[in-house]
């Protein structure tokens, strides 16, 4: 019980270290223009809403979160669907070499982008994918796969094999054992994977970049980025508009998030 | 009709063979013990029975019908899985469904058939609980109902009953007999534990290292036993077995095994001109006695190095001619640890194996 005061200490440090530049930027888009340039700066906020008002209309910043919802939406939903059964494959019929399959998809999930950046856009180029939402879902995908199918074989292959087998004497093809046995209790498992490709694809700026140069096509990250003009910084709708960019994420996490605390695992197997 | 017959079953995983030439057959309402150490291959030979592994050679007939090449499901089978592998997302009630809707049987059918079985195994209850909120028995009776609600030709059991307590694997035990006798359907049960065996079995099949030892109704295993191993494996506490050698005089044999050394009326017709080699004798605990029995035996004195008192009987831990034998008694021996006995063995109870099979004893 000694160490409760520093526990206590460092639980707060590591919160306010990692939530204190978020809430500066909430707290900034409350202000007024002349607050936010103000030296010294002014702590508090007056709840001025203008820079909402200016992100929202001048910026159209709707506009780029109806586009990072069917990017990010879409390459969940592809990420997850092409994972699935890859992963339920290679946690039941274990071909040879499951264990260097997953260990490659690791590895691939390593590269770093700018390598390739390169390749992707040609390809993209010669297939007419530049500046189209295919175009960015595609690369999102593949690099949101690896990590998927990753978490996903460790979730089936902590499911016991022999409900499967009861599946199948019951009379479930591997596709209704899959569907109406295993995915129900591997719902935390697709959960976590969802959220998190959910918030790779929303946040990703370098392809994003890269690829959408039509503003009409591009998200929020790019959008936000190319508020700055030649000569101004607006400070205050970049910070009204990443707010608005984060919230999202927030509202999915905290969905999500009861799905996997409900743990439907247990029960199956003697506990 | 047979319930289910095996012809010639032969099992590789890769270059291990698990099941060797396995051959079966139960009649119809039989229930049959599949018996044996683990990795013997029992477990094997019931995922086979199911349709859920594919054998490499040999042939699997379930009511009078090949199913060599009939899936799971079409088999007509249910079973009882070793951790039950109830569906935890789904009631009591949706995992006894769940096989019958796969089915497509009507749902009128399919409530009857679950109120059928919910009155026979008593789980009126739990029907609207999850398996989670089951105790250990309770997830072992919705598992038997799981399968006894689709009223299959052929119940498979892989060791169902060794996930619970002792007390209570004894009361389930009784009820899968009662169980057994009010369906009358052949089971096929999987078990190490050879109380189960006995007293469940109309047939017991033994197997060890991937063959079938032997094949027989318990009381002829237990007094009978074809080879040392499955003398060894039934009974418990476990036969006396003495590795030695043996020599044929012209009426008699002599077994010689270090210091004991004993002589046992015999006829050479079975050992084709052998006359001497190594042998394996056996004498059941409860076989030894220690006051002289009226038929013809053999005494021999020993050493007594411990005794245990169970209460009823009591058993006793000998040294005999550098030897150890276990003998049963009862009622508990008056004697002490460190006193010199007289044990005794009846020739109607000893056990010879030569050539790892069993040969007669006696001279007539």
């Amino acid at each position: 019980m000694t160490n409760r005061p520093v526990l206590v200490g460092g639980i707060l440090l590591a919160v306010l270290g990692s939530l204190g530049p978020f809430l500066w930027f909430v707290m900034t888009s409350f202000k007024s223009q002349i607050q936010v340039e103000a030296i010294p700066p002014t702590w508090w906020p007056d709840g001025n809403l203008g820079f909402y008002a200016s992100a929202l209309i001048e910026h159209r910043l709707f506009h780029y979160v109806r586009n990072s919802v069917i990017v990010a939406g879409a390459t969940t939903i592809i990420t997850l669907a092409v994972a699935t059964p890859a992963a339920y494959a290679l946690a039941r019929l274990r071909p040879q070499g499951t264990a260097w399959l997953l260990g490659g998809l690791l590895c691939v999930a390593m590269f770093p982008p700018i390598v390739m950046a390169g390749p992707i856009w040609q390809i993209l180029d010669s297939l007419g994918g530049l500046n189209t939402h295919w175009g960015l879902v595609l690369p999102y995908v593949s690099l949101t796969l690896p990590l998927a199918v990753w978490i996903l074989t460790t979730f089936f292959q902590e499911l016991p094999f022999e409900l499967d087998e009861a599946a199948r004497i019951d009379g479930c093809t591997a596709w209704q054992a899959l569907s109406k046995v295993l995915l129900p209790l591997a719902a935390p498992g697709l959960f976590t994977t969802a959220i998190l490709t959910f918030i790779y694809a929303w946040n990703e700026f370098f392809f994003a970049l890269l690829i959408l140069t039509d503003p009409e096509q591009q998200t929020l990250p790019v959008g936000i980025a190319l508020f700055q003009g030649e000569f101004i910084m607006p400070w205050g709708e970049i910070a009204a508009a990443s707010v608005i960019a984060t919230l999202p994420l927030i509202i999915v996490v905290l969905l999500f998030q009861r799905g996997i605390i409900n743990g439907l695992s247990f029960g199956a197997v003697k506990g | 009709m047979a319930g289910l017959v095996l012809q010639h079953i032969e099992k590789t995983f890769g270059r291990t063979r698990v099941l060797h030439d396995v051959s079966l057959e139960a009649g119809d309402g039989e229930f049959v013990v599949l018996l044996g150490p683990s990795g013997c291959g029992k477990s094997t030979l019931l995922r086979i029975i199911a349709g859920l592994e594919p054998q490499t050679r040999g042939s699997v007939h379930i009511g009078g019908r090949c199913v060599d090449d009939v899936s799971p499901p079409d088999r007509d089978i249910a079973m009882v899985f070793q951790h039950y592998a109830l569906y935890p997302h789904l009631t009591v009630r949706e995992n006894l469904a769940f096989g019958l809707k796969m089915r497509r049987e009507p749902k009128p059918v399919i409530e009857e058939r679950i109120a059928e079985t919910a009155a026979l195994l008593e789980i009126h209850d739990l029907l609207d609980r999850k398996p989670r909120a089951l105790s250990g028995g309770q997830r072992q009776r919705v598992a038997m109902g799981r399968a006894i609600v689709r009223k299959p030709a052929l119940f498979l059991f892989d060791e169902p009953l060794s996930n619970l307590d002792a007390r209570l694997r004894t009361s389930m035990r009784v009820e899968l007999k009662k169980l057994h006798r009010r369906l009358g359907t052949t089971m096929v049960y999987v078990t190490h534990d050879q109380a189960e065996a006995m007293t469940l079995g109309h047939t017991i099949a033994i197997m060890h290292h991937g063959r079938i030892q032997q094949i027989g109704r318990p009381d002829q295993i237990y007094q009978k036993p074809v080879n040392p191993f499955v003398a060894g494996f039934i009974g418990n506490p476990p036969m006396n077995l003495f590795e030695g050698s043996y020599r044929l005089h012209q009426r008699d044999l002599e077994f010689r095994a270090g210091d004991l050394t004993l002589r046992v009326p015999f006829q050479a017709h079975d050992l084709a001109g052998t006359d001497a080699g190594t042998a394996t004798l056996g004498i059941r605990p409860e076989d030894v006695t220690f006051e002289p029995p009226e038929s013809s035996h053999v005494a021999i004195a020993g050493t007594i190095d411990l005794i245990e008192n169970l209460g009823g009987d009591a058993m006793v831990y000998l040294i005999v001619r550098e030897q150890i034998l276990t003998a049963r008694t009862f009622p508990v021996l008056r004697q002490q640890a460190g006193d010199s006995v007289t044990t005794h063995w009846p020739m109607d109870k000893l056990h010879l194996f030569i050539n790892q099979r069993r040969v007669p004893l006696g001279s007539s």
